[in-house]
């Protein structure tokens, strides 16, 4: 496949390996910054379009400069640390939420052969990296030393635990139909000669749904935004922060949405397959379902109202946990009988 | 029975994709934005915006420093002097509005028992300082006789519902 | 020395500087980050043995649960560190006793021939998947231990929700089971009436 690399590549001798992993790396971070400043433009347009408004359309054509000029403003803009913050682990909190959710990046498949790490454990080591990231909300509520965005932080945290559980069982089903922990393999398990009706979405539908809401409220997104909650206590724990260190949680958030819509798409809509048996299998198909996924985000925003708190944990705790572990059951008994077909 | 009914209602989220059902469907309506700077949308000529001091046709000023006004003024935004002139009226010296204070009622322009204050249809001004929205009388005075046309019109639309 | 070794020496640095920092720092909060710390690159030097399953389920389970819960605890805690720090002298004999008997434990453990032959690791083929391996043995040579281990978690937390759960009378909260079920003719009456006259 990369053929024309190989002079290159005997001029760099043992320098190779790592320059070119650096190469891949930026080719992954580059393009998903991209989509993640055009996913803000989106989610602008998408909400104000359902709510009957035509949403930012100033800047440049069809407002397609808004996301540049918006982060040239956060960019140019002071970071004020407050005085009763604890400083090191203040600055060092919206990197511990960048991080875990670039690093998660380096397992995903985006075709048979585009992938960083083909890794064994891809799905575990998925559910690890998108558990980090709590730390870094954590940390930025503590310290700030702010109460607003204390709440803020013990609110996330809770959440984030209770639905990580959800989360996992509903990842327990994929890979027992998958038997495999690899993404490329999970995908490779739903190729049929029947397109979308081999997909995991069939058999696991309740798994989608519950996979699909526990990752709105992963990601602190509407309506399971209680970190946030702009109109109860401000913006949660990034209230005290401001310029790049406001957009480097920004950026986490919005990687994160991308990174669970890759997921959804990987794991029970067939990832880069066809939906259809005669048409031939592509990275497009993976990026339409991701596309798609994503909107449903953006729905479910312009939609819903906030969930409040107690509700918030009861449907974490009473109704997607006892879903998803009788899902388990249930489809383990599936798979011992003939009628498993996928 | 409605017991069952109920469960499977809530737990099919049926509500939710209502919900969804409706604002997919608004996604598709027609827009409602008014492009502020180059589409306006239709005022009434009883629109309350900046405020103005009218004069007569000859050009003297209308105001006769009743001071109804001042008493009216539920923000207490209007600050006003007066004194004998030389040819014996009586007239202000000091008509000030703040505009900061100003909460747009338009009572000053009810009370009024000449027509001497008025509100006009002008809204897009602004303040580089908090100096200037304290507008004086020669300002206000300038404002009137800047849109006197318009105010004028307005107030005979008006004239007819009083 | 490879560059496995640079990255073990690293690993292991920094687990034991994190392992200190958790027993010298002052403020609980820094400590329990410095043990979230020590997990990370305890979990690396697990990667570098080829127990990935184990070092990303460390990481997942401890790191990504354990320790969150820990934190939230801790940063709630309003604790007297004066008060905490005194007595410091009365119980040092009793804390490097009990110190140096772990040490002397770990010494003996790892010294003893037994573990000895474990040391050379098992070189495996690339596609060798360490997480069908231990799952087969979990659920084949050690069911009874593991099932065990399953059971006494579970008693202990049903224990733990049976000694919190208490039910106070005049608790003004809310059940969001009957808030669902509500429903519009519950809580909006409609009368149709003649419009009154104009007075």
């Amino acid at each position: 496949m990369m053929d024309w690399l190989l002079p290159v590549q005997n001029l760099l001798g043992p320098a190779w390996l790592p320059i070119w992993t650096v190469v891949k790396i930026m080719l992954i971070v580059a393009p998903l910054m991209g989509a993640v400043a055009y996913l803000t433009l989106a989610e602008r347009k998408v909400i104000g379009w359902m709510q009957i408004r035509i949403g930012p359309n100033r800047v440049g054509y069809f407002g397609l400069l808004q996301p540049l000029a918006d982060g040239l403003k956060l960019f140019m803009k002071e970071i004020i640390v407050p005085s009763g913050s604890n400083k090191f682990l203040f600055v060092i909190a919206p990197i511990m939420v960048l991080m875990p959710a670039l690093a998660a990046w380096a397992v995903v498949p985006f075709n048979a052969e585009l992938v960083l790490s083909n890794a064994n454990a891809g799905l575990l080591y998925i559910l690890a990296m998108t558990s980090l990231g709590v730390y870094g909300v954590i940390i930025a509520g503590w310290a700030s030393n702010s109460k607003y965005a204390f709440l803020g932080c013990l609110r996330s945290a809770a959440q984030i635990v209770s639905y990580e559980i959800a989360m996992g069982f509903a990842l327990v089903t994929v890979l027992m139909a998958a038997q495999s922990l690899n993404l490329g393999d999970i995908v490779k398990g739903q190729h049929g000669n029947y397109g979308m009706l081999n997909w995991y979405i069939i058999p696991l539908f309740p798994m989608f749904i519950v996979y699909l809401i526990s990752g709105v409220a992963e990601t602190n997104r509407a309506p399971f935004d209680v970190a946030e909650g702009e109109s109860e206590i401000v913006a949660g724990f990034h209230v005290e922060y401001s310029g790049m260190a406001f957009a480097l949680f920004f950026l986490g958030e919005y990687a994160n949405m991308i990174l669970v819509a890759f997921l959804t798409s990987i794991m029970f809509l067939g990832g880069w397959l066809s939906p259809v048996p005669f048409l031939p299998d592509s990275i497009v198909w993976m990026l339409g379902k991701v596309a798609f996924v994503l909107f449903l985000f953006l729905w479910f925003r312009a939609t819903f109202p906030r969930y409040r708190y107690d509700q918030l944990m009861r449907l974490g705790w009473k109704v997607f946990i006892p879903v998803s572990l009788i899902w388990v059951v249930v489809v383990g008994a599936w798979m011992q009988t003939s009628y498993w077909l996928w | 029975m409605e017991k069952i009914k109920d469960f499977f209602k809530t737990f099919l989220l049926i509500e939710l994709l209502k919900g969804m059902a409706l604002t997919g469907r608004y996604m598709f309506a027609r827009k409602i934005t008014v492009q502020f700077p180059d589409e306006k949308t239709p005022q009434s000529f009883r629109f309350r915006g900046l405020h103005a001091q009218r004069r007569y046709e000859n050009g003297e000023e209308r105001c006769i420093g009743c001071k109804l006004c001042e008493a009216v003024c539920p923000a207490m935004a209007i600050k006003i002097a007066v004194a004998e002139r030389e040819d014996g009226t009586r007239r202000t010296t000091q008509y000030d509005i703040d505009l900061t204070k100003c909460i747009f009622c338009g009572f000053c322009e009810e009370s009024c028992p000449v027509d001497a204050i008025v509100e006009t249809r002008v809204f897009e001004y602004h303040g580089e300082k908090r100096g200037d929205l304290y507008y004086t009388k020669p300002m206000l005075l300038a404002v009137g006789d800047k849109h006197e046309a318009q105010i004028a019109k307005d107030r005979l639309a008006d004239s007819k519902y009083r | 020395m490879s560059f496995f070794d640079v990255v073990f020496y690293l690993f292991a640095t920094i687990t034991v500087l994190a392992g200190v920092g958790v027993v010298v720092a002052r403020n609980p909060v820094h400590a329990a980050l410095f043990l979230v710390l020590a997990f990370c690159s305890a979990a690396g030097i697990w990667m570098l043995l080829e127990a990935e399953f184990l070092a990303i389920t460390l990481i997942l389970v401890y790191v990504g649960a354990v320790m969150v819960l820990f934190l939230f605890v801790v940063m709630m805690l309003d604790i007297n560190l004066v008060k905490l720090r005194e007595g410091f002298w009365r119980w040092f004999p009793f804390g490097a006793l009990l110190a140096g008997l772990m040490v002397f434990e770990m010494v003996w453990v790892l010294g003893s021939r037994q573990t000895a032959d474990v040391s050379k690791a098992i070189v495996h083929a690339a596609d060798y998947s360490n997480t069908k391996e231990l799952g087969r043995l979990i659920y084949t040579q050690y069911v009874y231990p593991f099932e065990i281990a399953a059971v006494i978690l579970l008693v202990a937390m049903v224990a733990a929700i049976a000694l919190t759960l208490r039910r106070r009378a005049g608790v003004k909260s809310q059940n969001v089971a009957d808030q669902v079920k509500v429903k519009k003719a519950d809580r909006l009456r409609i009368v149709s009436m003649k419009s009154e006259p104009k007075q």
